[in-house]
């Protein structure tokens, strides 16, 4: 069966069809949730920021430029709303500040080797634009071009911050005696 | 300290972007510097790990979850797009007149028969029929209590979504709007009564054993 591309199925969603808006969350649900996963190492908060890249997908449609490929258009969404999330998250008055930590210790089943814990544990501890460039590079195999147009930046730019990124992330590694 | 210009052979390398003779000048490189060396094999190692790692399934409700929190206004078929023409101006007249009438029914229906305005009177609902987006989101971690307390917000409704851990039975308090709420279990999805509006407050309070333990606030963003 020819699958439908992702243009047919946006031009139906605006055009009020609820079902092709299914069929692009059964398509890029997977996607989406790891990324945030990635971007939040919690599946939970992953979840939620699934939930609401959808519905702002949804509500802002008419808004999407058709000359981007739809799926950068949602990966930014994403890589936003996970950044934003974090940042939102409010302490109580008894918070002592020890997210990270946190979020690092829950729900620890979604990976399978110790390896790829103790590398995404570092990755919680780089800047969120760094850590949105290896989640899109190492996690979801982007394109230098496809994360350029995710980014809105040039390739150029993108490759170098990916570099400093792993650079960033192999030194923490040091630090914990693993690399 | 590795020379800039290997740096970027390097990461080049395990991005497979070498041709051939930037290939052959980084071995060179590699083989005359240990310390060069050293740094592509643990990078190369990490990228690897990285790009070993498994995509995880997204939990089977989050399909159902989005599609039930869509607006219902945008909430259509394809047969019903077709009825989405233009259609002619005594048509939008005359249903505007049916909606007033029957919104004046509807109000008339149900004077009297409400809760008391100061009793706070939320409807309690199941995690996976939340139904909006996220607009504030708190952090617990209070020692015997933790976890998080989200605030969404459905087309006109706000709603609250309480998802903590607890050694002891917890209450939360909830004021909003002049109005108190008290909550009882650890997890709880819950629509507060009434619309919202933009840069409106929602107080938490958390009890045990009848002691405050700690408070939090979530607040709708005022350009929403």
């Amino acid at each position: 069966m020819l699958q439908e591309n992702d243009a047919d199925l946006v031009q139906r969603c605006r055009d009020g069809d609820r079902r092709a808006f299914d069929r692009l969350v059964v398509r890029y649900q997977k996607p989406v949730f790891n990324a945030a996963l990635r971007m939040l190492h919690n599946p939970e908060d992953a979840r939620d920021v699934a939930q609401t890249v959808f519905l702002k997908v949804f509500e802002h449609l008419s808004q999407f430029d058709p000359n981007l490929k739809f799926y950068s258009w949602l990966y930014r969404i994403a890589l936003n709303e996970s950044i934003n999330y974090r940042s939102h998250l409010k302490p109580t008055e008894a918070i002592t500040g020890r997210e990270v930590d946190r979020a690092a210790g829950v729900e620890r089943q979604v990976e399978s080797e110790q390896s790829s814990q103790v590398i995404e544990q570092a990755l919680m501890r780089i800047q969120p634009e760094h850590r949105a460039v290896i989640v899109l590079r190492h996690f979801q195999q982007l394109s230098y071009q496809d994360m350029a147009e995710i980014l809105g930046l040039p390739e150029k730019t993108v490759k170098s911050r990916l570099y400093s990124a792993r650079q960033q992330l192999r030194e923490l590694l040091l630090e914990d005696g693993v690399c | 300290m590795t020379d800039p210009h290997y740096l970027t052979l390097i990461h080049a390398e395990i991005d497979g972007e070498l041709d051939e003779h930037q290939r052959a000048e980084l071995a060179r490189h590699l083989l005359a510097d240990p310390e060069s060396r050293s740094l592509r094999d643990s990078l190369r190692r990490m990228c690897l790990a990285m790009d070993g790692v498994a995509a995880v399934e997204p939990p089977p409700q989050l399909r159902s979850d989005i599609l039930q929190a869509l607006p219902p206004v945008t909430a259509t078929t394809v047969g019903a797009a077709a009825r989405w023409r233009p259609a002619p101006v005594w048509r939008y007249a005359a249903m505007f007149a049916a909606a007033l009438v029957g919104g004046a029914l509807l109000f008339r229906a149900g004077v009297g028969r409400g809760p008391d305005p100061t009793e706070l009177a939320g409807t309690m609902a199941g995690k996976a029929a939340r139904p909006g987006v996220i607009v504030d989101t708190v952090q617990v971690d209070l020692g015997q209590v933790a976890g998080k307390v989200s605030l969404y917000r459905s087309e006109a409704k706000l709603g609250l979504d309480i998802a903590l851990t607890a050694g002891e039975p917890v209450d939360v308090l909830v004021g909003s709007g002049g109005q108190a709420l008290r909550i009882a279990g650890p997890r709880a999805a819950m629509t507060l009564p009434g619309p919202w509006i933009p840069g409106q407050v929602v107080d938490l309070s958390f009890v045990v054993h009848g002691r405050q333990i700690g408070t939090a606030q979530l607040r709708v963003p005022p350009d929403r």
